[in-house]
């Protein structure tokens, strides 16, 4: 009986835990892109040819047949720049984002979008949630760059680097809009 | 009234395949290669999202939603994917015993200490490393490595900085999905791990 009762107590307990605890899987899930594009995958293959000079870690909403900017998203308004947990850009190196020294280390990602432009915002309040306790304070840098049209929607948002001219670019994509910020190392 | 709802039917298709195909102007980017990743979603012309979705976990818990009470800086973070059970048996199974783990997939699972811990009576610095895992049906050895920003396969165990042997407990409440949280105990918190029916506790002091 007591053996019954402790293996009953032990499976309320873990019941228990395991409803109350654990957690469900984001519905929009989070992801991280490094510079240079794919480097993890580069770096056990022995096929880096340079360090790490970014990585983001971001959370992807989906669009779900809503229009995003200018509806979902306000324009003018901050926006968290993907969901959950604020948006984190870490550099590996220091570098230069809109004529702005910016040293290496970690850093909140924010956006203020708008129909032809958007800021992007390097902030130095990391490990938050959303955009609820900006602080304009806070701010390491900002930079505008031009909204581009694509004809193909981007279901997820998706947040990846790419080799530029001279710099290398975050490029930012959601429904029809693509955004890219220039990195000069 | 079936002729007129094939009719529409087939307007609808064909203009779909109009608008499809009608502008020739738009650069459309290719989707990623990343032969090691499994992706789903309709293609994404940037970056197709994860089967195993990223996730991430704080000490406190939710320390992103508390910090302005919770002080300036958190006392640890795991970064890590997810992958699913999808009705297979996934230790000893799917998940190898005596062979190294990633503890998720894609990425290797990342754990930072913004703060001194101490496991096991192993101080360790604040820094980043990765975890892996060597299964056991009754215990686990998780294993700290310094080599970080790194793929979870072709783990270099000469860069191993903590070994940590923990016991297996089941549960009959399985996880679908891998999960990593810590919880909060008398001595500091516990990195818990859990998925299918087994969970287990890396217990972390500071």
């Amino acid at each position: 009986m007591r053996i019954i009762l402790a293996a009953a107590a032990f499976l309320l307990t873990t019941t228990a835990f395991s409803q109350s605890k654990l957690p469900a899987v984001d519905k929009s899930p989070m992801d991280m892109s490094y510079y240079p594009t794919g480097y993890p995958l580069l770096k056990i293959q022995d096929k880096a040819t340079e360090q790490p000079v970014a990585r983001v870690i971001y959370s992807r909403p989906q669009k779900n047949g809503r229009v995003v900017f200018g509806e979902l998203l306000e324009y003018g308004q901050i926006w968290r720049l993907g969901a959950n947990e604020a948006t984190e850009l870490e550099l590996f190196q220091n570098v230069k984002i809109g004529g702005t020294k910016v040293k290496k280390g970690r850093y909140t990602l924010y956006c203020i979008p708008n129909e032809k432009k958007w800021t992007i915002i390097l902030n130095k309040d990391t490990d938050t949630w959303g955009a609820f306790k900006y602080d304009v304070k806070k701010d390491a840098a900002r930079c505008e760059v031009a909204v581009e049209q694509n004809t193909e929607v981007t279901e997820s948002f998706a947040m990846t680097f790419e080799k530029g001219n001279g710099c290398i670019n975050l490029i930012m994509a959601w429904d029809t809009v693509k955004v890219i910020l220039p990195i000069y190392q | 009234m079936l002729r007129i709802t094939a009719l529409v039917l087939l307007s609808l298709f064909l203009s779909a395949c109009g608008d499809s195909g009608g502008d020739n102007n738009t650069v459309i980017l290719p989707a990623k290669k990343q032969p090691l990743s499994l992706k789903k979603e309709t293609p994404n012309p940037f970056s197709m999202v994860d089967v195993s979705p990223m996730d991430m976990s704080y000490c406190p818990a939710d320390y992103p939603h508390i910090k302005h009470i919770a002080g300036d800086l958190p006392q640890m973070r795991i970064i890590y994917s997810r992958p699913q059970k999808q009705g297979r048996t996934v230790f000893g199974n799917i998940v190898q015993y005596d062979t190294i783990w990633r503890l998720g997939a894609n990425e290797g699972t990342e754990i930072e200490f913004f703060k001194p811990v101490t496991i096991q009576n192993q101080k360790i610095k604040p820094g980043r490393y990765t975890l892996y895992c060597i299964p056991r049906k009754d215990s686990w050895e998780v294993i700290m490595n310094t080599e970080v920003n790194i793929w979870g396969l072709n783990i270099n165990t000469a860069k191993d900085a903590g070994r940590f042997t923990i016991p297996v407990t089941s549960t009959t409440a399985l996880s679908e999905y891998f999960t990593a949280i810590f919880e909060d105990t008398a001595t500091g918190a516990n990195l818990v791990f859990a998925w299918d029916s087994v969970i287990t506790k890396l217990p972390i002091s500071f």
